[in-house]
């Protein structure tokens, strides 16, 4: 099999990933009386990310064969839809409000933080990567618990309701420290000798592609995990990165709200 | 007084009753101006040894096969210039004008912390006499700034050279982080009325970004010292590759601090930079936002790109991949300035003052020092000029071009303000000229020698065809740049005695340091003008057309943090980032097998009822908090006590699980195990140990009836400290007994 044919042929058109975006995408039209706004691309980009991280090569290479692409993966679930899927919502206003009860638990930043936070280290530890790598139903536990925990992040920066969205100079602390924990991770992954995942150090060839991933794209084991780590360490704390420079254009464009509301 | 001026934020004032003016007046100072003006001296005089090293080393290289100097005289001047010019001339200076001008360009009485800003100041040069007492204790260092291990390891340099070289550093970084923490809490606290965040001038804005960069940076570096010094002084081998330490793992952490420091040295030149050329171009800075914005940008990238000073290292092809990326990108936020720059100048009205011909200096050699920093990121070219002299002409563009022509801008800028005169102008422009010409003969062909391959750090070359006529350009330009700065100090002498008196605003500039007299009074301020803008002497001057018309002083104020709690906080922040630095060596010094070799001797169990000791005493401490609130003293003092002996139950548990450790003959110097573990958890107990004088401070202070008056900061302050040193101790924990030692 060439690359080419892998790249053709290897797409997952899972029926069950499929239904959860066609019926994300009907909500959102249904919810928001099918009135397209701008920020509805944001949406609807998240919507495409999150097909293509479940549908496309990149989770075939991620179930026992690449690390990578299953660190490629796993920060798109977390890193990438989950915010641009919050950035499409609407304010909803007085609709969807949570229970009393868990709303006070759901809010605080520092539940934000532990999820954002703990969706990397939790499902890198070596058994439970293993086990989400390849046992069917821990790998739609992970994938679903990976959105959720991205969504409980991300709420507190790119929420749709304004005012539960951190201060700038709260919110600047907030994702640095993340940044900082994702990377230590990362660096980990980079640099130890231990097989983070081992699944992946012996894939089962179920599509005898191995030999060209070996050869021809010289991914070797320590080169696939290396890689999975600097990802983790480099472009994910870019996206924290960006998110801090989105802070601070917000800081300057409305001084006023985002003072005021600091000193409350 | 007018209902829109306001009184500078009060500091609680420790001044002596009368400063004076004698030579224990400024010994015992802890006015912000003095300090920062003992800083800019002391740093002058740095740069006059360090000035003088360069010379000598230039004298040497002036033609091939010269023999001037030994090879080793040859390495200790190099040693000795790079540390002088970096911890001892340019991050003093620059932290010598941040002292002097933060609290006056936000308004403020003083510095947060008066004392601690003194304190800051005297580790300078005792730590400078520190570093230069290694000359009569049998030789200077000769290992380089960096010091890479294991060349600076006893079997390599067994003289005390690289000790002292350690201790300095240590001296200089304690006094750093402690004036970075003091403009942390300056800047948050003691903000004038209507100085809001975003009104921050530009200068002051990035010093305190760059106070951020410092204290997370300057713990790698202490770190590693660190480690060195256990190395040097208990035979232990953490950068030891024969007895299975790494050196790679000194450059790790060295250059984890040693890039984000090249951006801690150039950032406050940035800021005076984007003071001085809004007033002489007579226009608002362009882009206020982008500027302020990239210097965050900068700041955060500068902590993800130190592996392209190892591409030769071979970290292997996806590492170089990455951060040859990343490295690229860091220009980007760098650009963005340099744009915003050109941008203010275009279409003003510009005065070329001696400071404004230095900024346009600045600007058009430190874009030729970072578009050389940019090739560095392709990472053939980099194998190709490392540690090559095309190196030493790009640092020598970014730092001197760069940073010091900043400090040129910036003394030229703010000498009216600091002595009450003008210096002379047509002194200034001699000073310019010959600084400019030194500075590019001197190295700017020191690219094309890089390029035809003379290597850097070594005494003498050999005489190929150019390289000898190179060089003696080279050296000229630096006698003629050394005579550059003795013109200087003769325009300071002269003008300080005969210059033209500057009035309170020499410049027509706008930030509020000009609304001071010059000099300013001891209290800075009489009355200051409202703020309503970026720009208040520009709107106190042209009310009829304001930067921010209709802006309200109180609806866009911002709010200020209790200093205390912000200068706790941001130290808090400093030692966590040094006690992850300590983890990662040790998770990288055993956690290659599983348990780690030696772990075995280590008692889970009952470390871990010590462990809860320690958690318990900040229960106790949160209750004898909660019962000061509700003002039951003897219940306070039965929690505070409770606390006091449960933290001394933890540092007896870990004496005696040392004794225990000690007994079966480990030794800090025994193997890797020992000594990582050694380090942790004694690093952790001495920090205890402070926590408990800070308890016993508290104790004493209740028993005198300070708290009574209802000054509880301090208590509420050694508690966040003493719940920090208690999280610390889950992390050690976890990572040491429970993860690291699992069989």
């Amino acid at each position: 099999m060439t690359t080419r044919e892998l790249l053709l042929t290897t797409w997952n058109w899972n029926p069950f990933w499929i239904a959860v975006c066609v019926l994300g995408l009907l909500a959102y039209g249904w919810i928001f009386g099918w009135k397209l706004q701008a920020k509805s691309v944001y949406f609807f980009l998240g919507l495409i990310l999150l097909f293509l991280s479940l549908a496309s090569p990149i989770d075939f290479l991620a179930r026992g064969y690449l690390f990578s692409a299953h660190m490629l993966q796993h920060l798109l679930l977390v890193l990438i839809v989950p915010p641009l899927l919050l950035l499409g919502l609407p304010d909803p206003g007085n609709k969807f409000r949570l229970p009393e009860g868990i709303a006070p638990w759901v809010k605080h930043p520092l539940i934000g933080w532990l999820s954002g936070v703990g969706a990397m280290w939790f499902w890198h530890i070596p058994a439970v990567c293993d086990a989400a790598t390849s046992i069917e139903a821990v790998h739609t536990l992970q994938t679903f618990s990976l959105l959720m925990m991205g969504t409980l992040f991300w709420r507190l920066i790119v929420g749709p309701r304004m005012e539960e969205r951190l201060s700038p100079m709260a919110g600047i602390p907030y994702l640095v420290s993340a940044c900082v924990a994702c990377s230590l991770l990362g660096i980990w992954i980079t640099f130890t000798a231990v097989s983070v995942c081992p699944v992946f150090m012996n894939p089962m060839d179920r599509m005898e592609i191995l030999p060209m991933i070996r050869d021809s794209w010289g991914l070797t084991p320590a080169a696939d995990q290396q890689i999975g780590g600097l990802l983790m360490w480099v472009p994910a704390c870019l996206v924290y990165l960006g998110a801090v420079l989105v802070l601070l254009v917000r800081f300057y464009r409305h001084p006023a709200k985002t003072e005021k509301k600091h000193a409350s | 007084m007018n209902e829109n001026t306001s009184n500078p934020p009060s500091v609680e004032i420790f001044h002596a009753k009368s400063e004076g003016n004698g030579f224990f007046s400024w010994v015992a100072t802890v006015d912000h101006k003095r300090i920062g003006i003992l800083y800019l001296l002391t740093a002058f005089f740095f740069f006059g040894v360090g000035g003088l090293e360069a010379l000598v080393m230039r004298l040497q290289l002036a033609k091939p096969n010269n023999h001037l100097l030994s090879p080793d005289a040859y390495d200790q001047l190099f040693t000795m210039h790079g540390t002088t010019m970096i911890f001892l001339v340019v991050m003093p200076t620059l932290i010598g004008f941040s002292n002097y001008f933060v609290p006056l360009m936000i308004g403020a009485r003083d510095m947060a912390f008066p004392r601690l800003n003194a304190m800051g100041f005297w580790f300078f040069p005792f730590g400078g006499l520190l570093l230069h007492f290694s000359l009569l204790a049998g030789g200077a260092p000769s290992v380089g700034w960096f010091s890479y291990a294991p060349l600076s390891e006893t079997p390599f340099a067994s003289s005390p050279g690289v000790d002292y070289w350690i201790l300095a550093l240590l001296a200089l970084g304690i006094g750093s982080i402690s004036t970075s923490i003091n403009l942390i809490a300056t800047v948050l606290a003691l903000r004038a009325p209507g100085m809001s965040i975003r009104r921050l001038p530009l200068f002051v804005w990035m010093v305190f970004v760059n106070s951020f960069l410092l204290i997370l940076a300057l713990p790698a570096l202490n770190a590693a010292i660190i480690m060195l010094f256990i190395d040097r002084q208990l035979n232990a081998h953490f950068f030891l590759p024969a007895q299975g330490g790494s050196a790679l793992l000194w450059q790790h952490f060295f250059w984890t601090f040693g890039h984000p420091e090249v951006y801690i040295m150039i950032l406050p030149a940035f800021g005076i930079i984007s003071e001085v050329i809004p007033v002489f171009s007579r226009k608002h800075i362009f882009g206020y936002e982008f500027v302020a914005a990239s210097t965050v940008a900068i700041a955060l990238l500068s902590f993800g790109v130190w592996a392209h000073q190892m591409f030769t290292v071979g970290l292997g092809q996806p590492m170089d991949i990455f951060f040859a990326a990343t490295s690229m990108l860091i220009a980007v936020p760098t650009g963005v300035k340099v744009f915003n720059w050109s941008a203010t100048l275009w279409g003003g009205s510009i005065h070329l003052t001696t400071s404004m011909l230095f900024a346009v200096a600045f600007l058009l050699q430190f874009t030729l020092g970072g578009l050389s920093g940019i090739t560095f990121a392709v990472v053939p070219i980099d194998w190709q000029v490392h540690d090559t002299y095309y190196v030493v002409a790009h640092f020598h563009y970014v730092l001197f071009g760069g940073s010091l022509f900043g400090v040129f801008a910036g003394i030229y800028y703010w000498f009216p303000k600091m002595t009450g005169r003008l210096l002379s102008e047509s002194m200034g422009k001699l000073h310019f000229w010959l600084t400019v010409i030194g500075f590019n003969m001197a190295f700017f062909v020191q690219h094309f020698l890089g390029l035809m391959g003379m290597t850097r750090r070594v005494y003498t070359y050999p005489d190929f065809p150019g390289w000898g006529f190179l060089n003696m350009i080279s050296t000229v330009g630096a006698f003629i740049l050394g005579f550059s700065v003795l013109v200087l100090v003769w325009n300071m002498a002269v003008s300080l005695r005969r210059g033209t008196p500057a009035g309170d605003n020499p410049w027509n500039a706008w930030t509020l340091e000009w609304a001071a007299s010059s000099p300013p009074a001891e209290h800075n301020f009489d009355q200051l003008p409202p703020i309503y803008g970026r720009r208040p002497l520009w709107d106190l001057a042209h009310p009829e057309q304001p930067d921010e018309p209709g802006s309200i002083r109180d609806k866009i104020d911002g709010n200020r943090t209790d200093k205390n709690k912000a200068g706790m906080m941001s130290f808090i922040v400093s030692e966590a980032f040094f006690f992850i630095m300590l983890l990662i060596a040790y998770v990288f010094y055993n956690f290659s097998q599983h348990p780690a070799p030696g772990t075995q001797l280590l008692n889970p169990l009952k470390t871990g009822i010590f462990t809860f000791c320690l958690l318990a005493s900040s229960f106790t401490y949160w209750r004898a908090e909660k019962r000061m609130e509700a003002r039951n003293q003897t219940a306070f003092f039965g929690w505070l006590a409770a606390t006091l002996v449960l933290g001394g139950v933890f540092l007896g548990g870990q004496a005696l699980e040392y004794w225990g450790l000690f007994q079966k003959g480990l030794r800090a110097g025994t193997n890797l195990f020992s000594a990582s573990f050694f380090m942790v958890t004694g690093l952790h107990g001495l920090h205890v140990l402070i926590g408990l004088i800070g308890l016993l401070i508290v104790l004493w202070m209740a028993l005198a009836g300070d708290f009574k008056k209802g000054n509880r900061g301090v208590i509420q302050m050694v508690g966040l400290y003493w719940h920090f040193v208690d999280v610390v101790w889950i992390a050690v924990f976890t990572t040491i007994y429970l993860v690291g030692a699992r069989s």
